[in-house]
């Protein structure tokens, strides 16, 4: 199947060496993902991803849609979704805020689609303009319920278009929704993006791969047979627990039967949902655990360290939900101090936390003031940290 | 003293280049941020390109960032600037201090009144020769993108000429085109403030 | 007893949730006859309530049916005919759905004539939650959020839905069901949004804090006040105070219907692209 250039080429640009906007690089991965059906509602810093769907989707025949208001274009995207379409919407907080009671209805009625999230500083209007990592609980966490969730983060433009369709794959192998959060750096920024850039996801993690027969992935087995408006004859579709019919039911075995069953879906199949890269491995008595573009400020970090002698290893999680604890807790094992910086409070140091303080000594290092944490922040962290260490 | 452009012309080899457009706003900065991008995404080289949005965007200076390498560019902002361009008093002020002291800095020298830094220095009345040239100063972007060529080799010509003429209207390709080479037929030697 | 009307319903879903004396069965009964005049295809119909006792009634159907979210069923539905505009998509809603927290979808979906029929059962009041006050509540009415009387003024749908932009619409009552039945039947046949306004009648809720006592006098009472649309253009608005003017209210033909305008858009920027590349 073509890839990327399919559109591209067609805008008559030497793909070899194109300069590409983040948010343009998701609409393009979901594009080239077989997304047909985007609704949503302009924010910044997304709207590009919106923009870029309202020009593209209806050159090869699909629904673009701008709502009232993003609870519309979610509902809009599930009624895609059970049609049979794969349906995207993108966002920033307030309105993922307004999208979380549909999030919980999609997980339930196992419908699959995408939402990206790409964040700014908040709470409330906060600052439209400027980069944060605050709604990562809130994609773990903002719908109501016992939920299971996944979570994906792009640190770069690259991975803005292979994360995307990363994301397409799992929300219609796990038919469940699953949310990409990035933030307004790397949505707003460009970068050179080269087509051979765009394939073979080369990972810690094992290889991603997106350019050869990509199709419509098998459902894992824990998934009910879906119920598709206009191909399962005529369905049911409800929010309600229910069972392998598709009507509701307030049987408690069933229930907790159904529920159980929405979890293990996703736990059970870690090994495929959870990708990361480790740099430096087991060189170092610190790692420093990242996402999105604090990890990028960590890659950065590690050869300058290296620079000023201090080895250190780096863990970058492009999967935060579910939680990647196997690697978590490898590398914990061997370490003496998990570093974590995030443009938040501590919001995924603190999960890191739960998994890994039995081996090691979590620090979280939260910057909240609308800027990166620079290269030379985090370094003078590892400094200190292992100074301390020893003058123990 | 060293030779004129002895630092200047050596930024177009540096395997990293973090470069810093600042200006007022409606002086085309981003796009000038943007064409700077794609000029050396066709040299195949690694690019990274940042700008100010929003509120920032339309206040009294916007920026352009600009970093150019030969590797995979990890930190996406600029940590320092190599070169620093400025077209207007308020952005070189609030700019300046970012600056390398071994960096590059040229301005427009009919807006910005002449700093102190220890960096190479060009001043050139940009907008002016722009309005001389084309008959309109909206064209002192490219026109500075000319000159920023003519003294760093920062992007190579060729790239630079498709870059603008890919993103800059296609009424006023041929104004701009002019605006170029006005730029790059500078001599770096007679502007730089010694 | 079964009825020709059981292969249109779920029958091993029966008995219904609602109470004895509820509207709802006899607007669900009226779109049921209608679909059958309109020899609704089971696979091909789609039909999609929000939450409200009205919009159970998805449940007992037998068609492609969807138990949408508070409020959000004709966002779930501009969804379903965007993607398969082949399909003839039906809203189930009641006023506190419709009009109160999916009020904002309401007038959109009307502005954008999208070709989906909303028939919104009118009880005016909460029944599911227990008796609150709705926006469709009368001034006075008692409900438990409106202990003292409702002091808020309510909407008029009819008016408020032909404003936004809807290309038909009606109000029934679930007193008169033949005619109910027809106005669903014609805003099916419709291109473009229909939304038909049926007055029903709540005794558990609204009942028994409100006069009229009773389901058969609520019932006599939608009929008492009944004035057909023909009749009311020759009233004037002093006559008309608490009357329920019924019938076709609006229709509109020759507007565009939002999927067909964006399938010609798409049609045109697919010629436009080919031709250029």
């Amino acid at each position: 199947m073509e890839l990327w250039y399919t559109h591209l080429l067609r805008e008559k640009l030497d793909q070899d060496s194109l300069l590409v906007q983040g948010n343009r690089a998701s609409a393009l991965g979901a594009l080239d993902a077989g997304v047909r059906f985007f609704a949503g509602y302009p924010i910044t810093p997304s709207s590009e991803i919106m923009e870029t769907m309202a020009r593209e989707l209806p050159k090869v025949g699909g629904v673009f849609l701008q709502m009232e208001d993003e609870i519309a274009s979610i509902c809009a995207c599930i009624g895609g979704s059970l049609t049979g379409e794969i349906s995207m919407t993108a966002t920033s907080g307030p309105g993922f805020s307004l999208m979380q009671e549909a999030i919980g209805y999609a997980i339930m009625a196992e419908a699959p689609l995408v939402i990206v999230n790409v964040m700014r500083v908040g709470p409330s209007t906060g600052r439209p303009t400027a980069p944060s990592q605050g709604d990562v609980m809130q994609a773990r966490w903002g719908t109501h319920g016992d939920h299971p969730a996944i979570v994906l983060a792009a640190s770069n433009v690259v991975d803005m278009y292979r994360l995307t369709m990363a994301a397409v794959r799992f929300a219609q192998r796990f038919r469940t929704p699953v949310t990409l959060l990035a933030d307004e750096v790397v949505g707003h920024m460009r970068e050179s993006f080269s087509a051979e850039k765009a394939g073979r996801y080369r990972l810690s993690s094992g290889d991603f791969d997106f350019t050869e027969n990509y199709s419509r992935p098998d459902l894992v087995r824990e998934v009910h047979p879906p119920h598709q408006l206009g191909a399962f004859r005529h369905p049911h579709v409800t929010g309600l627990v229910h069972d392998e019919t598709g009507f509701p039911t307030n049987d408690p075995q069933k229930s907790a039967e159904f529920l159980r069953e929405l979890h293990d879906k996703v736990a059970h199949h870690r090994d495929e949902l959870c990708l990361y890269d480790v740099k430096n491995e087991g060189r170092g008595r610190v790692c420093i655990v990242a996402y999105g573009s604090c990890a990028r400020s960590a890659r950065a970090a590690m050869d300058l360290a290296q620079h000023e002698g201090i080895p250190v290893e780096v863990l970058h999680l492009y999967t935060l939900f579910p939680l990647p604890v196997e690697i978590l807790q490898r590398v914990a094992r061997r370490v003496e101090f998990m570093l974590i910086p995030e443009l938040n409070l501590g919001q995924y140091a603190r999960e890191v936390r739960k998994m890994a303080e039995q081996w090691t000594t979590v620090i979280s290092m939260g910057k909240i003031d609308g800027t990166l944490i620079t290269p030379r922040e985090l370094v003078d962290r590892v400094s200190d940290l292992v100074g301390k260490y020893e003058n123990v | 003293m060293a030779q004129a452009s002895a630092t200047a012309g050596r930024l177009g080899s540096r395997r990293f280049v973090e470069t810093r457009l600042g200006g007022s706003g409606g002086q085309g900065v981003i796009l000038m941020g943007v064409i700077l991008a794609v000029a050396a995404a066709r040299d195949h080289r690694h690019v990274v390109q940042t700008q100010s949005y929003g509120p920032e965007a339309r206040g009294g200076y916007s920026r352009a960032d600009v970093i150019i390498a030969n590797e995979q560019i990890d930190y996406p902002q600029l940590q320092g600037a190599d070169l620093l361009v400025t077209l207007s008093d308020q952005a070189a002020k609030h700019y300046i201090g970012g600056l390398r002291r071994t960096g590059v800095f040229l301005y427009d020298s009919d807006e910005v009144s002449p700093p102190t830094v220890l960096a190479e220095t060009y001043a050139v009345p940009l907008i002016r020769l722009a309005q001389e040239i084309t008959g309109r100063s909206q064209s002192a972007n490219i026109l500075t993108l000319g000159a920023i060529v003519a003294l760093t080799e920062l992007v190579t010509r060729p790239s630079l000429e498709r870059a603008v003429a890919e993103m800059v209207p296609k009424a006023s390709l041929d104004l701009n085109l002019r605006a170029m080479e006005a730029g790059l037929a500078l001599k770096p030697e007679e502007w730089r403030v010694v | 007893m079964t009825s020709a009307l059981d292969r249109f319903l779920h029958t091993d879903r029966l008995p219904h949730i609602w109470c004895a004396g509820c509207g709802a069965g006899m607007v669900t009964g009226a779109f049921l006859r209608a679909a059958a005049k309109l020899d609704l295809h089971k696979d091909t119909t789609a039909i999609i309530g929000g939450i409200g006792c009205s919009s159970r009634a998805a449940g007992y159907l037998d068609f492609g049916t969807v138990h949408a979210i508070h409020g959000r069923a004709l966002a779930f539905a501009t969804g379903i005919k965007m993607a398969r505009p082949d399909f003839t998509v039906i809203v189930f809603t009641g006023d506190g759905d419709g009009a109160a927290i999916g009020g904002n979808h309401l007038i959109h979906a009307c502005r954008r004539n999208i070709d989906i029929t909303c028939i919104l059962f009118n009880n005016s009041i909460y029944g599911m939650t227990g008796g609150q006050a709705s926006p469709m509540s009368q001034e006075d009415d008692v409900s438990v959020t409106a202990p003292y009387g409702q002091a808020e003024r309510s909407f008029d749908l009819c008016r408020l839905t032909e404003a936004a932009g809807a290309t038909y619409v009606a109000r029934g009552t679930a007193y008169a069901g033949r005619e109910l039945e027809r106005l669903i039947r014609d805003g099916v046949r419709h291109k473009g949004f229909s939304f038909i306004e049926a007055v029903s009648q709540c005794p558990t809720e609204y009942g028994k804090r409100n006069p009229p006592k009773g389901a058969i006098a609520m019932l006599e009472d939608q009929r008492d006040r009944s004035v057909s649309a023909k009749e009311a253009a020759g009233m004037t608005p002093e006559e008309l105070e608490g009357k329920l003017i019924t019938g076709l209210i609006y229709k509109d033909e020759s507007a565009p219907e939002f999927q067909e305008s964006y399938q010609r858009m798409v049609e045109r920027v697919q010629q436009d692209f080919d031709g250029t590349s």
